[in-house]
């Protein structure tokens, strides 16, 4: 009987199916109980890559919450802020520490120009028209990168070791690159709270026109904005790339991740950001251990599904840049 | 009268009947239809084949006909879809999935993924409408449904995985080259096939422009308060404009994965899929009916031109692709359509001008 075969054939595959997603679950839920040691190495290998996440987000966060554009270009900017620091270290033997700050100056760098020659003229224009100019920058940059350093993967020999902490190890350049992100945020935010230029694009974030009549100079702003947006992405790039092997066409996950971050902890919020940085570095980790090939991706842009339906503000909604 | 003003005259009567758009049309569908005879032409020593394939022309059309597809929900009703390739993706999975799985006829597996892919529109439509998300939100939310279904796929054993599927012989499912097995051993019937969807895609695009739901979809598009206040159903004509464009859609990632031999998720659900479906009708105006042709017609064969002619280099046809895509966009904002309008008027500017001086 043919259909009784299919029939057994469908209950089978909707088990093997229902298991695909029961069983991870249960796997965690049941080293929980029994307090696996691995659970604290996993989220201490979270934290670390959620930290990085975060400042990967913060340049989209504040371009995206001061200037209302989609910079399709950000992840082609952390990628070249991995080159900008793996050529000054194999070629001038700086050491990559010193390099990160260059990332940053060579990125504020080609940010302006980007801005000025291709962002500036479109501010006003459509959505659509904006992200295809993006992807162009994005075009022109990955394949120059492709050109000038070759397609094949790239990494710094930094050897750095790591830390043991009880049980749990800590490597060394993921914890550095940490710090640097805590530190760059903490920067940022003074610079924005405290200063006042910072308190000008702020201000415009708030309210475009509203800037425009009390004298502050918007389009200065937005260059300057888009210019530290793209530093942002150059440090975090940089400091991705201390401790991870890159290519030109890495930035293509990060830049979806950190659109997932910015609508995750909402439009220009910083500790948003810090706090959706840290979820995708944790799911990722865990989800990478637990689930099968990439599904962990899947639960990303469920959350971001979720997060876009029920408070497109984000998480933390408002605008506190 | 000179000559050049008799045919302005009558190109002018022509355009004041009622016919006058489908005489156009239909001449601009028979220039297409006889293209690839006209590639092959010899002027001057020179024919146009040499840059110019006939796979350039099917590949042109494939993005024309998915771009008119696109432009049915995010031109017309001006919901933005950053995430077409979702449905593209579907109707190339569920065609190959169903013939090499079920040896069902390809022409069927591509309606059910049709109607698949409208399901998965309703789907989206109905939670992005539901939650009134607009703008940069509703594109980045089109954006991670399409997302979503790549990674549910690459990670999917039923479906192959990241391997994809390689297309099967014609003799696989029951049938022999030809029309019914929806596949060719030359390219010329491909060209015909998909021009043949373009003719059907335009027309229907075309029909609902000029009808109530065109005009509906319009209002939408300027102002859905307004629109809504004065009875317009804008909730159920957003998910009919989702529904049609998926449909269509999906039968263009079909036809796609019936032409090419192979479908991987990183080539039919890929992330610079989304934009290759919507780029042609940005670039030809979005929202017209001719934007997605005539974009398609410059962006697909620059894209093809620059890959075959500086292959010396990688990447560097992706360089002038690039500074193409942004040259485009900063210069001609509404459309390469608007091009005409835009001489115009330079020219009477011109002209007023030169008036102005002689006196």
């Amino acid at each position: 009987m043919p259909s009784v075969a299919t029939s057994a054939g469908a209950i089978l595959v909707l088990q093997s199916g229902l298991g695909r997603f029961i069983d991870p679950f249960a796997q965690f839920i049941t080293d929980l109980l029994n307090m696996e040691a691995v659970l604290l190495q996993l989220l201490v290998f979270g934290l670390l890559l959620g930290g990085v996440y975060a400042l990967t987000a913060l340049g989209l966060t504040m371009i995206f919450g001061v200037m209302d554009v989609i910079n399709f270009a950000h992840g082609i900017f952390l990628v070249l802020g991995m080159y900008t620091v793996w050529s000054v270290t194999t070629t001038l033997g700086i050491n990559p520490f010193i390099g990160i700050p260059i990332a940053a100056v060579v990125l504020f760098a080609v940010g302006i120009g980007v801005h000025v020659l291709v962002v500036e003229p479109i501010i006003e224009a459509p959505q659509q028209n904006q992200l295809i100019a993006t992807l162009g920058v994005l075009f022109i940059i990955q394949s120059g990168i492709e050109i000038a350093f070759s397609p094949n993967p790239q990494q710094i020999n930094l050897s750095l070791g790591s830390l043991k902490i009880g049980d749990v190890f800590v490597p060394l350049g993921q914890f550095y690159a940490l710090l640097i992100a805590l530190g760059t945020m903490l920067a940022v935010r003074a610079f924005l709270n405290r200063t006042n230029l910072g308190r000008k694009i702020r201000g415009t974030a708030d309210n475009r026109d509203g800037a425009r009549y009390v004298g502050i100079n918007v389009p200065r702003i937005n260059y300057l904005t888009f210019g530290i947006g793209a530093a942002l992405a150059g440090v975090a790039g940089a400091s991705i790339a201390l401790f991870q092997r890159f290519d030109p066409f890495t930035g293509d996950i990060y830049l979806i991740n950190a659109f997932v971050i910015v609508i995750l902890g909402g439009l220009g919020s910083f500790s948003g950001a810090f706090v959706g940085g840290l979820m995708i570095g944790l799911i990722q980790v865990y989800g990478g251990y637990y689930l099968p090939g990439t599904t962990a991706q899947v639960l990303i842009f469920l959350l971001f599904i979720g997060t876009l339906l029920i408070k497109p503000e984000g998480l933390f909604g408002g605008v506190d840049v | 009268m000179s000559a050049i003003e008799t045919v302005r005259e009558s190109y002018r009567l022509l355009d004041d009947t009622k016919f006058g758009s489908i005489v156009k049309g239909i001449f601009l569908f028979g220039l297409l239809a006889a293209l690839p005879y006209l590639i092959e032409v010899d002027v001057a020593g020179m024919e146009l084949a040499a840059t110019l394939s006939l796979k350039v022309l099917i590949l042109t059309l494939i993005y024309a006909y998915t771009a008119q597809s696109w432009n049915i929900m995010s031109g017309y009703t001006g919901q933005f879809s950053f995430g077409h390739a979702a449905f593209f993706g579907i109707g190339a999975y569920a065609t190959q999935k169903l013939v090499v799985s079920f040896t069902l006829n390809p022409w069927i597996g591509m309606l059910i993924g049709g109607f698949v892919a409208v399901l998965y529109g309703l789907i989206i439509g109905f939670l992005t409408f539901r939650f009134k998300l607009r703008g940069h939100y509703f594109a980045l939310a089109t954006l991670a449904f399409a997302e979503l279904i790549n990674v549910v796929v690459t990670n999917m054993s039923e479906l192959n995985a990241a391997n994809g599927y390689y297309k099967p012989f014609p003799r696989d499912y029951g049938a022999s080259y030809g029309l019914s097995a929806f596949q060719f051993q030359s390219d010329l019937p491909y060209y015909y096939l998909i021009f043949g969807f373009l003719v059907v895609v335009t027309v229907i695009s075309w029909i609902i422009k000029n009808s109530w739901i065109g005009l509906y979809f319009f209002a939408i598009r300027e102002d859905e308060q307004a629109a809504s206040s004065v009875g317009v159903p804008a909730f159920r004509y957003k998910l009919l404009g989702i529904a049609i464009s998926a449909f269509f859609t999906a039968l263009g990632g079909a036809y796609w994965s019936m032409y090419f031999n192979t479908i991987r998720p990183n080539t039919v659900f890929a992330l610079f899929k989304n934009v290759e479906i919507l780029l042609p009708a940005v670039v030809g105006g979005v929202g017209t009916l001719l934007g997605p042709i005539v974009g398609s017609f410059i962006v697909t064969p620059v894209s093809e031109i620059a890959r075959t002619s500086f292959s010396g280099i990688n990447g560097l046809d992706r360089i002038i692709y690039g500074a193409f895509l942004v040259a485009i966009v900063i210069y001609s904002p509404n459309g390469v359509i608007s091009w005409p309008e835009r001489a115009k008027k330079l020219w009477n500017r011109v002209r007023n001008n030169k008036e102005v001086t002689d006196k």
